[in-house]
């Protein structure tokens, strides 16, 4: 393999003919949306003299399309939108060309789910990605009202939740903590607030999300099952707007506009809960003195350059806090910051910079001054990446570059209250250093076959300031002796790994509207989360690869059949994908990590795979949209030490997986939409019997991991949404009232197994009523049966 | 961490409950052994009993013609234990126990088949006094007197401890009564004083705290059993497992439950007597 990609790269560069020093005479330009002033990539740009020779405009809504004899009209269109049909002559050539599109006035039969150029599921090479509009996303019934980026791509086939209400993503047989949820660039390592049941992403604030789930391109890296690429939306350059809206636990707003210049523009979002303002209105000083809340504040600042450079500075921070009476409280928070420049050298030579810093941090403090503590932890990545593109013949695209990553794990500190007898914890840091180079190159091999190869090099160190424990016999292990503790000084190389990444996937048309698509795709993964519980908690423990842990690695091999019908009004395909995992790390029983200085210990360490066929059926086009997705898969694991050192599934194994998701547009003002979610029960352990020690009666479990299932779980989601009338206003409101669990249906979050007293399961034992009867029993706990609410959007 | 976080994630989630019959698996009643090995004779014990299923009301199904033992590995002497009928638990004969910085090993047959297991008695700390006093209700805490362990822990390595508390004769033993330390925030918790502030008693409530020094075997598999009294088997949990024993099967084949804790032995008796008492400050 390392010999076979950097062949074939060659081969394809001879193949597509690169004329890279070449310089086409090219007429450039960018395609915007009127009414959001928002680049429109996908979009159709020819002459009306030669429509064939057409070209797409990019995520920028750039295009450059070669020249032809002047005047000559020039046509720009989308579907759903207004064409826009300009005379370009010579003198356009010195100008900095935009067209603005505006939408179609929608007939009913006509409303469509833009950004997204049908013509891309079948001409397009990517496997098992998804481009999921913002307004879709806000159609979808959301839990609480909170319209939530993350729990939409649960209902794309191949995407598995924890369980209820969580926004956990769990992607084609991976885990949580193999996602690369990124921002404008920059990685957020805790998307979630709220113990994971909102995301931190504010609608409005956004522009999109892009969704790798098969073959992630060479330019991104970094996690082995998915990524999800969230862009902070580029404020308008033509007037200060706003947007918001007014919700059941949150109310949230958005500003753009011009700034100083038509050339720079501004967004500011931000977005609050409200549930402490009105624990305050208590006079029970138990409630009033609680704090809950959680708040986002982002913005983005953009600067034309000139015709060829865009510069952008976008920021996010996001913080969660929970205080009891004044005494307790647990707060985490994400910082993340992106500067991007976007340059255009020429009508097909692009450069892209991006430099980032992410901070993840929590603190938990309780103050009192025998028993009190404070606690706290904090990771960061900082990171920059160089892409160079060039345009080529033949749809023909080189793309290579470089990334560094610097991540720095701090101490965990838990200081001790003054008058405490306990000593204070204090873990060494650990830092990570990781050079990636990319390269991939597409284009087309005669008129229906496009490949695209890639290579990413990974080259990961993990460097000092930090200790390497030497254990007896060489393996770490709780019994073990440490032999000897190595110290490393700042930068000193502590352990070095280098991975090749190679990605190669293929496009066939076999009619103008099918085609078939394969994919071969590996990633490493060098930080992990060491946590062995299926949800995400503030506090868990991020471990870098190291002397004992050694990257995890997935390899996945996709196939599948795209086809449009009816003029890509519908888009039907189905995907195929096995995944191999390699080095999956879970915990030892008992194990203890939080404060470990010696996380090692405490691991255990395996491979895994997964398979899945998915079916989707998408309609874009018409006043009934929406996709109807299937999923059938299984993921497996087999951890030595962990359920006989035999096969197991993990918890969000769940074969069966069926989403619905429609909305339609009955008139002007009124439109619904409704969710319908069908999955297979979580794979769950339950006891076998029971047995009593220690004046405990403790449930006896089967030795093998999660042979057991928790009910199917199914939910329907509703919502209504009425707007006002639009022309000729400045403030347009319209009301959104949904139902999550609109028939109310009672799936697990969680079943005890404990006695029943009394043939009372709510029986208090600290109660003075006598105890008649003690049986063994099962308490099932269920969440957000039918769930209304209400929320008031605007925008000015 | 996550006993504080479950509840109030339930209580702010709209969270409901329900009694369910969910239809389970069964399996053959497995033994499970639970021994107490200490340097003083009246607490030392081993209980055999059976598992049953899980929705069984039966009480626990108790063998009484194991053939229990513990030999002295250095010396091997071996004590025989005899079944005590109206305790339901085997006793050693002669009210034989074991001896400070001693290793046994516990052996127990039931018919063809043989468990056994091992551990170390090893010296206790030492335990000064204990006093208390008077706290009022605030976060994590509810009124009420406290104790405060005042003793010195002399070791550099096998810092695994288990105080249990006995009130009014009867022993604290639901889930949250489980105080169970180790050194990882240092050996000096009891150079000033350890308040233990999960335990509140009222005015003449009479108590003895017992101390154990354990085997790190032992100490782990309490700890697990404490996580698994804990789990509810929701997101948040770990996959529930067995404790993982200490007690292994020997000859015969099968399973094994339960653990064998060899340890020194620490008690104290005191009475709350509210004169005695300080006030919070």
């Amino acid at each position: 393999m390392k010999f076979l990609l950097p062949s074939l790269l060659i081969i394809l560069c001879l193949a597509f003919n690169f004329s890279i020093a070449q310089e086409a005479k090219s007429l450039t330009g960018t395609v915007m949306d009127v009414e959001g002033n928002l680049p429109m990539p996908g979009a159709n740009v020819y002459w009306e003299s030669d429509p064939q020779k057409g070209v797409v405009t990019d995520l920028s809504g750039n295009f450059s399309i070669a020249l032809v004899e002047l005047p000559a009209k020039l046509i720009v269109s989308f579907i759903g939108f207004e064409p826009s049909i300009r005379v370009i002559t010579t003198n356009d050539l010195q100008k900095e060309l935009r067209f603005f599109l505006k939408a179609e006035a929608l007939s009913l039969e006509e409303i469509i789910i833009r950004g997204r150029n049908p013509e891309d599921n079948i001409k397009g090479i990517e496997l098992g990605k998804s481009s999921v509009p913002i307004e879709t996303i806000k159609n979808i019934p959301a839990l609480f009202g909170e319209v939530d980026i993350l729990r939409s791509l649960q209902l794309l086939p191949g995407v598995q939740t924890a369980g209820e209400g969580t926004t956990g993503l769990f992607v084609r047989g991976g885990s949580a903590d193999q996602n690369l949820i990124q921002l404008d660039g920059a990685p957020v390592y805790n998307p979630s607030h709220f113990f994971g049941f909102f995301s931190v992403f504010s609608p409005d604030a956004l522009c999109g999300v892009e969704f790798y789930k098969g073959n992630i391109p060479a330019n991104l890296g970094g996690r082995v099952s998915s990524v999800v690429d969230v862009s902070l939306r580029e404020g308008n350059f033509e007037q200060i707007r706003g947007e918001g809206g007014i919700g059941s636990i949150s109310s949230r707003l958005t500003v753009d506009g011009p700034l100083f210049s038509d050339k720079s523009s501004f967004i500011v979002s931000g977005r609050r809960t409200y549930a402490d303002a009105f624990l305050r209105l208590s006079s029970n000083p138990d409630i009033n003195q609680n704090d809950l809340y959680f708040y986002d504040l982002s913005g983005k600042f953009t600067f034309r350059a000139g015709e060829k450079d865009k510069i952008s500075f976008s920021s996010y921070y996001g913080s969660d806090f929970l205080g009891i009476s004044r005494q307790f409280g647990l707060g985490w928070n994400n910082f993340v910051t992106a500067f991007n420049w976007n340059r255009n050298i020429s009508s097909n030579k692009f450069f892209d910079l991006n430099a980032y810093h992410s901070k993840y941090q929590y603190q938990v403090q309780f103050q009192d001054p025998q028993d009190g503590f404070n606690w706290t932890s904090r990771l960061s990545e900082s990171g920059v990446r160089a892409e160079w593109t060039w345009l080529g013949p033949n749809n023909s695209v080189l793309k290579t570059g470089y990334q560094g990553q610097i991540y720095h794990f701090s101490p965990i500190v838990l200081e001790t209250a003054p008058e405490s007898d306990l000593d204070d914890l204090n873990t060494n840091p650990s830092t990570g250093v990781q050079n990636n180079l990319f390269v991939s190159v597409s284009g087309d091999i005669g008129q229906k076959l496009m490949v695209e190869a890639g290579l990413r090099l990974a080259l990961y160190n993990e460097i000092g300031q930090g200790v390497i424990y030497t254990y007896a016999g060489g393996v770490p292990d709780r019994e073990a002796e440490i032999l000897d503790t190595l110290r490393f000084d700042r930068f000193q190389n502590m352990k070095g790994y280098q991975r090749f990444e190679p990605r190669i996937s293929l496009r066939y048309l076999i009619s103008p509207n099918l085609s078939f698509k394969s994919a071969f795709n590996r990633n490493h993964q060098f930080v992990q989360v060491a946590s062995n519980s299926s949800a995400g908690l503030p506090i868990d423990r991020w471990i870098p690869a190291g002397t004992y842990i050694e990257p995890l690695r997935g390899d996945q091999t996709s196939v599948g059949f795209f086809q449009n019908l009816a003029e890509g009004k519908w888009e039907i395909s189905v995907e195929g994908y096995y995944k191999d995992f390699r080095n999956v790390v879970d915990l030892r029983q008992g194990a203890s990590v939080l404060f470990s200085d010696n996380v090692e210990t405490e691991l255990l360490s395996g491979q895994g795979y997964a398979y899945g066929l998915e079916f989707l059926v998408r309609k874009n086009i018409g006043k009934t949209t929406g996709w109807l997705g299937y999923t059938y898969s299984r993921t497996w694991r087999k951890i030595p030490g962990i359920s006989l050192d035999q096969w197991y599934n993990p918890r969000f194994d769940r074969p069966h997986d069926v989403n619905l998701v429609l909305n339609h547009e009955f008139s002007k003002h009124w439109s619904a939409a409704l969710t319908f979610v069908y999955t297979t029960g979580q794979a769950v352990t339950f006891p076998i019997g029971t047995y009593e020690v220690d004046s405990q009666k403790i449930p006896l479990y089967n030795d093998l991991r999660n042979t057991d299932r928790f009910p199917d779980y199914h939910r329907m989601d509703a919502s209504v949404t009425w707007k006002g009338k639009d022309k000729g206003r400045k403030w347009r409101g319209s009301w959104n009232f949904s139902v999550y669990n609109l028939y109310g249906r009672k799936n697990p979050f969680t079943y005890q197994f404990t006695d029943i007293i009394n043939d009372d399961f709510r029986f208090d034992q600290d109660s003075s009523v006598p105890v008649e009867s003690v049986r063994p029993g099962v308490v099932m706990t269920y969440l957000f049966t039918f769930l209304p609410a209400l929320t008031y959007n605007f925008k000015f | 961490m996550r006993r504080l976080l479950l509840p109030l994630i339930a209580i702010v989630s709209f969270s409901c409950q329900e009694e369910v019959f969910l239809p389970l698996e069964n399996t053959e009643p497995i033994p499970v052994i639970e021994a107490l090995w200490t340097d003083n004779p009246s607490i030392n014990q081993v209980r055999v009993s059976y598992s049953k299923d899980y929705y069984d009301t039966a009480s626990f199904e108790v063998e009484e013609n194991a053939q229990v033992s513990i030999r002295n590995l250095r010396t091997g002497g071996q004590v025989n234990f005899r079944f005590n009928q109206e305790t339901k638990k085997y006793v050693a004969e002669r009210n034989i126990s074991g001896t400070l910085g001693e290793s046994y090993e516990l052996s127990v047959k039931i018919g063809e088949k043989e468990y056994s297991s091992t551990g170390t008695i090893l010296f206790p700390p030492l335990l000064d006094s204990i006093v208390y006093n008077f706290r009022e209700e605030r976060i994590f805490r509810e009124e009420g007197y406290y104790l405060t362990v005042y003793g010195k822990i002399p070791f550099a390595d096998d810092n695994n401890y288990r105080i249990r508390m006995v009130k009014n004769d009867t022993l604290l033993n639901s889930r949250f009564d489980y105080l169970l330390f180790d050194d990882t925030f240092g050996t000096n918790i009891l150079d000033n004083g350890f308040e233990l502030n999960g335990f509140p008693f009222k005015k003449n409530d009479k108590v003895r705290l017992e101390l154990y020094r354990l085997n790190q075997d032992a100490f782990d598999y309490l700890n697990q059993l404490v996580g698994l009294l804990f789990n509810d088997g929701g997101l948040f949990s770990p996959p529930p497992q067995n404790p993982t024993s200490n007690i292994k099967v020997k000859s015969g084949g099968g399973q094994v439950l339960g653990y064998f804790m060899a340890s020194p032995f620490l008690s104290e008796t005191i009475i709350i007597d509210p004169g005695e008492a300080e006030e919070d400050e």
